[in-house]
């Protein structure tokens, strides 16, 4: 195992932001973020499984102005990465490489994303 | 792993993952207003049981092979590396196996 000849990835500051860069970055910082909350679903099975009590204790710090954001922030977190996630699968089948037409696919990620996560929430807690 | 394997475990378990993920958060955000007796009925049902265990399996999967990728990029200790990777692959594991039993014998 030799450390001297191992190639890094140059690291993010380095780079000039342009929309490309933004969504590669953002999706990989929110595929991160979505383990957290699968991390978050996991305690939540288990807190579930330890009875009632500690079910609503649990569900009273998820329904805090807190716990309420990270919950908002997680469902951002998954629409982007779902939609993000599309894109780079047109990408894989060979279509949408052109500067133009990847920013315009770029801008339509992040605002449906936005749009998406309202939605879900509206429905998710029964104001729809 | 393969490389190539790698790359197309990654896009498949995406599409399966896609989907399901979204059910199982959908459902969650909704009983958070809900009952602890509300919350027990939804996993009663054996098909939810099912989808609640695959979406641990795959999800750990995805995110395992997804962290090697950034570890590859960002860690530079070819040692560190080494074990953070094992670490994943061990929770990508024991997590959902602590569901699946949660599921069958507490839930």
């Amino acid at each position: 195992m030799n450390d001297s000849n191992n190639p890094l990835s140059p690291h993010l500051q380095i780079y000039r932001w342009h929309i490309s860069s933004l969504l590669s970055i953002t999706h990989r910082i929110a595929g991160v973020i979505n383990l957290l909350a699968l991390i978050l679903i996991f305690f939540w099975l288990v807190v579930l499984s330890l009875g009632e009590s500690n079910y609503e204790l649990f569900l009273s710090i998820i329904n805090s102005f807190f716990g309420k954001s990270i919950l908002i922030g997680f469902t951002w977190s998954m629409s982007f990465h779902l939609l993000s996630g599309i894109r780079h699968l047109v990408w894989d089948l060979g279509y949408g490489f052109e500067i133009k037409t990847a920013n315009i696919s770029g801008t339509i990620v992040i605002i449906t994303s936005l749009v998406v996560t309202v939605i879900f929430w509206l429905f998710a807690r029964g104001f729809i | 792993m393969k490389e190539t394997r790698k790359w197309i475990l990654h896009r498949l378990t995406a599409i399966i993952l896609a989907p399901l993920y979204v059910w199982l958060y959908f459902s969650l955000v909704s009983l958070s207003t809900k009952s602890y007796s509300e919350a027990t009925y939804f996993f009663e049902n054996p098909l939810f049981k099912i989808l609640t265990v695959m979406i641990f399996f795959v999800g750990f999967f995805h995110a395992k092979i997804s962290l090697g990728e950034i570890f590859e990029d960002y860690i530079h200790k070819q040692k560190t590396k080494y074990v953070a990777n094992i670490l994943t692959s061990i929770s990508s594991i024991v997590i959902p196996l602590i569901i699946l039993i949660l599921l069958i014998f507490k839930i």
